[in-house]
């Protein structure tokens, strides 16, 4: 079993990870969390800039969402306060939230868009938040595919796994 | 207790924690129970439920201080500072708002620190929004549990303020008996909270003044913004509002990834540049029928580079797209020439060109492509054959085994047809020649006729040979002294040869062994790889139809030379055309002679070379190119080809010329007579000599002479901006070259005018 799907990963041209492009945060509006809509000289040939900038922004957008200072999160203070913060075992603050739609988000954008490029985005969250962690991926025939996805999250790779599954 | 080294258990760090927390419960503890009660009846139950409250909420306050992650960031892969961590400066500049802050690299952390970011060296963290690392709490104040802080702060003092006062008017109420326990130890608490009242009040005051400036703890201390502006402040309003509202920040550090990741990475992967590049690289690819797929990048490239010569070429001559391809060539020689040949050759089935032009195929088409029809049948063939030994040697470097063929098959199914029609094909070639000066229109007319058949074989075979001829220049010298120099011939013969008109630059060699193959290349894909079967049949057939071709032009050459003798002065230069022509052809022949030695070819060969009257200077500088040639085919194909047309420079052109010089001088004579026929002109020449010669003496001649001066002039800069592609085109470059010189002059307007311009045209 192992063999004929070693084969077939052999078979199947595999993607390694070339390399990796991080996306600086940008700061030129404060702390509040930003990243940089340049378009990265790495990825120029592997997607169009257009849906590159608009991941961007809208990564942006959600952010922003979620540091919102408004009712929502005054309320959500005042309760927390209310309940000697007990509250927060119990419920996911409004940040979390928005963060869960950063994932799923960028989940979305991954099978969609970046995927089909050979690119992954690594969720913002998993690195302080401090960089768009793009991994450019590619295609070889070789067997070593699941080295690469490893590199990036288990998912890639058992994806990739899946996927080798799924044909 | 005993620390070991590797334990990072630190005992004195939790002392002050400690000490605060036993201080504040067990005050509180004893002010409820001793104080409140009495307050309670005495003034108000209000009292305790007040305190209570406070110094609940100075608890969770406490706590939350205490335990939650202020904000640490987590350490950076080794993928994200792998670049940073020895090379990278200490800081980086950030625009914060117009004001340049300085994030400073942490070593311990790899990465850049975002502004209003320290490393704890208690903690061994970096810390956003880092505010100072307080050992009440035993932790790092940050983003996340600043507000926290400073609520505790805030309530703890709200609470010793209470716990004084009322204990105060506990003390006050039972001043009598102040011995009694409850008043003692409402006085004892009393003196704690006294005691840590002031320090409380004014770290409480200090922060109130951070939060409404919105700075931090550090950047006060360490007096950041002392001269200047704080880029962080959202106003005392907005910085107040921030603290106390903003949402609570999430946690960094998370073991467990979050979601995992499902997309799957399923090579191929698209490419923006493939989607735009596909229309061209298609139509490279099925023009050559020899690249397999855009796999090749080399072979991409290239044919992206063939694609865009020929393409902006326009419509040029099908020597154009020879050179064009040989352009591209340069990374790709082989398809592109291999592709004109064949296009060539489909339009021409029987002209021997044709055969010249496969060789470029590695694969073995061999046989006589397609022109069978053409003239220089033997030498062609033979010619192509050696090519194709020759050029298979540039070919596979371009990784295109297998599909020569198929694109010669692609090019050969027009021929037959062709052959049917080439004996008119002469006189057409000359007609459409003269008619259009759009080789690439005529290419284009040809590409389409070429299925067809007859009548627009007259166009194709005009291309055919035109081109044949070209590229058998350039092929014979290329196979013969560089298996690369086919299409280094076209190469240059395309970019310099700017399809427009063949006084351009095409006089460089590029003329000469490349006519601009755009056209050819734009049809090839029509024609497609399709084909590829039939031909290697066709390829039989073809080989006797192309020997009758070939003692066909003999034939004609044979008049021609004649009537070239006759009229030095016109047929000079197609003479010389003819020359490198023949000698291309003879080269050719040389060429694939050398390897199998065909004696067939040495005698069509032969007969090229006696048969013009000026071609006695010329017969023996063809003659020594020739062997020279054959040498050349022995040795390395570059030198030899430079030899040869040094050879024929020297024969031709007064004064030796260096090679590049040589190169030049075929160059330019070759531009002058059929800029888009490089190729087609070797073997073309003489067929088209022939008719043209009989047609139109008089005309012809002018034009060359036209044209001559223009190409002359610009070849040579273009030779010199096209040297690399010239010196494969060297052996292209050769036949030309004696053009050049002042016999070359002439020969070329005779070219043009008889032969010539229906070369140069159909070139």
């Amino acid at each position: 079993m192992a063999t004929e799907v070693h084969n077939l990963q052999e078979l199947r041209r595999s993607a390694s990870l070339a390399t990796k492009v991080f996306i600086q945060r940008d700061y030129s509006d404060g702390t509040i969390c930003q990243f940089q809509t340049k378009f990265p000289p790495e990825l120029d040939s592997r997607i169009e800039r257009q849906l590159f900038e608009d991941t961007v922004k809208t990564l942006n957008s959600f952010y922003s969402e979620a540091e919102k200072i408004g009712g929502n999160s005054y309320l959500e203070g005042c309760l927390a306060c209310a309940t000697a913060y007990f509250i927060f075992l119990c419920m996911e603050t409004h940040y979390e939230k928005v963060l869960k739609k950063i994932s799923r988000y960028i989940q979305d954008q991954n099978e969609k868009i970046f995927a089909p490029r050979g690119l992954l985005l690594t969720d913002p969250v998993e690195r302080g938040m401090r960089v768009i962690e793009i991994s450019i991926y590619e295609d070889r025939c070789s067997s070593g595919s699941s080295s690469s996805g490893s590199s990036t999250g288990s998912g890639s790779s058992s994806g990739g796994g899946v996927g080798a599954g799924a044909r | 207790m005993p620390r070991s080294p590797g334990t990072r258990l630190k005992p004195a760090k939790y002392i002050p924690v400690a000490t605060a927390a036993a201080l504040l419960v067990g005050s509180s503890t004893l002010f409820f129970v001793f104080t409140c009660p009495w307050l309670t009846r005495a003034v108000s139950p209000a009292i305790p439920v007040y305190n209570g409250i406070i110094f609940l909420f100075v608890l969770a306050n406490f706590s939350m201080a205490t335990f939650m992650d202020p904000g640490v960031f987590p350490r950076a892969d080794e993928d994200e500072d792998k670049e940073d961590d020895f090379r990278a400066p200490l800081y980086k500049n950030v625009d914060v708002r117009g004001i340049q802050v300085r994030m400073k690299w942490c070593a311990t952390c790899h990465f850049y620190r975002p502004p209003r970011c320290s490393h704890c060296s208690v903690c061994d963290n970096c810390v956003e929004d880092f505010d100072h690392h307080c050992p009440w709490v035993n932790n790092c104040i940050g983003r996340r549990n600043y507000r926290y802080f400073f609520l505790f702060l805030l309530s703890l003092s709200a609470h010793m303020v209470g716990v004084v006062a009322f204990g105060l008017v506990y003390v006050l109420n039972h001043s009598e008996g102040l011995g009694a326990t409850h008043t003692t130890i409402t006085m004892a608490v009393m003196c704690v909270a006294g005691l840590f009242f002031i320090p409380v009040i004014g770290l409480t005051g200090f922060h109130v003044v951070l939060v409404t400036r919105g700075r931090t703890t550090n950047e006060q201390v360490t007096g950041k913004f002392r001269g200047g502006v704080n880029p962080f402040t959202r106003g005392c309003y907005g910085n107040v509002e921030h603290v106390l509202c903003s949402p609570l920040a999430p946690r960094y550090v998370v073991e467990p990834p979050r979601l995992p990741l499902a997309a799957r990475l399923k090579p191929p992967f698209f490419r923006p540049e493939l989607l735009e590049r596909a229309a061209p690289l298609k139509v490279k690819l099925s023009d050559n029928g020899l690249k397999s797929s855009l796999g090749h990048s080399k072979s991409k490239g290239s044919l992206d580079r063939l694609d865009e010569k020929p393409l902006d070429l326009g419509p040029p001559l099908p020597p154009k797209a020879e050179a064009s391809t040989f352009i591209s060539d340069r990374q790709t020689p082989r398809p592109t020439s291999a592709e004109s040949t064949l296009s060539v050759q489909r339009t021409s089935p029987p002209t021997p060109a044709m055969y010249k032009f496969r060789p470029a195929f590695p694969t073995a088409p061999k046989t006589p492509f397609c022109g069978p029809g053409e003239q220089v049948p033997d030498s062609l063939t033979l010619g192509e054959d050696s090519i194709h030994s020759l050029d298979f040697a540039s070919e596979p470097s371009l990784d295109l085994p297998d599909y020569a063929p198929g694109g010669l098959h692609t090019a050969y199914p027009p021929s037959p047809p062709l052959s049917a029609a080439d004996t008119f094909s002469g006189a057409l070639r000359s007609l459409s020649l003269k008619a259009t000066g759009r080789r690439g229109g005529d290419h284009m007319a040809l590409q389409p006729l070429r299925s067809e058949g007859a009548p627009p074989t007259p166009h194709r075979s005009l291309f055919a040979p035109h081109a044949l001829p070209n590229r058998n220049g350039s092929l014979s010298y290329d196979s013969l002294l560089n298996p690369s120099s086919p299409g280094g011939h076209a190469c240059p013969a395309h970019p310099s040869a700017s399809m427009a008109g063949y006084h351009s630059p095409y006089l460089h060699p590029g003329v000469l062994g490349d006519p601009p193959r755009p056209p050819p290349r734009s049809f090839s894909p029509v024609l497609g790889p399709r084909p590829r079967e039939p031909s290697p049949v066709r390829y039989d057939n073809l080989s006797r139809t192309i020997m009758a071709s070939i003692q066909e032009r003999k034939d004609r050459e044979e008049r021609e030379r004649l009537l070239r003798s006759q009229a030095d002065s016109l047929f000079g230069d197609s003479g010389v055309y003819d020359a490198p022509s023949s000698y291309s052809l003879q080269q050719a022949s040389v060429l694939s002679e050398g390897p199998r030695g065909p004696v067939l070819r040495y005698g069509s060969r032969d007969d090229l070379v006696a048969g013009p009257g000026f071609g006695g200077a010329r017969n023996p500088a063809l003659q020594t190119s020739m062997s020279s040639l054959s040498s050349a085919v022995s040795r390395a194909p570059r030198t030899s080809s430079s030899s040869l047309q040094a050879d024929l420079a020297n024969n031709n052109a007064p004064g030796p010329r260096p090679s590049s010089g040589s190169h030049r001088s075929p160059a330019r004579q070759v531009p002058p007579s059929p800029p888009g026929t490089p190729r087609s002109p070797s073997y073309m020449g003489p067929k088209a000599v022939a008719f043209i010669h009989t047609d139109l003496p008089e005309p012809p001649p002018s034009l060359a002479m036209q044209r001559d001066h223009p190409q002359l002039k610009t070849p040579p800069s273009k030779l010199n901006g096209q040297s690399p592609g010239l010196a494969r085109l060297g052996p292209a470059a050769g036949p030309p070259g004696p053009i050049a010189s002042p016999a070359r002059h002439t020969l070329v307007k005779k070219v043009s005018g008889v032969g010539g311009t229906t070369y140069e045209i159909s070139v």
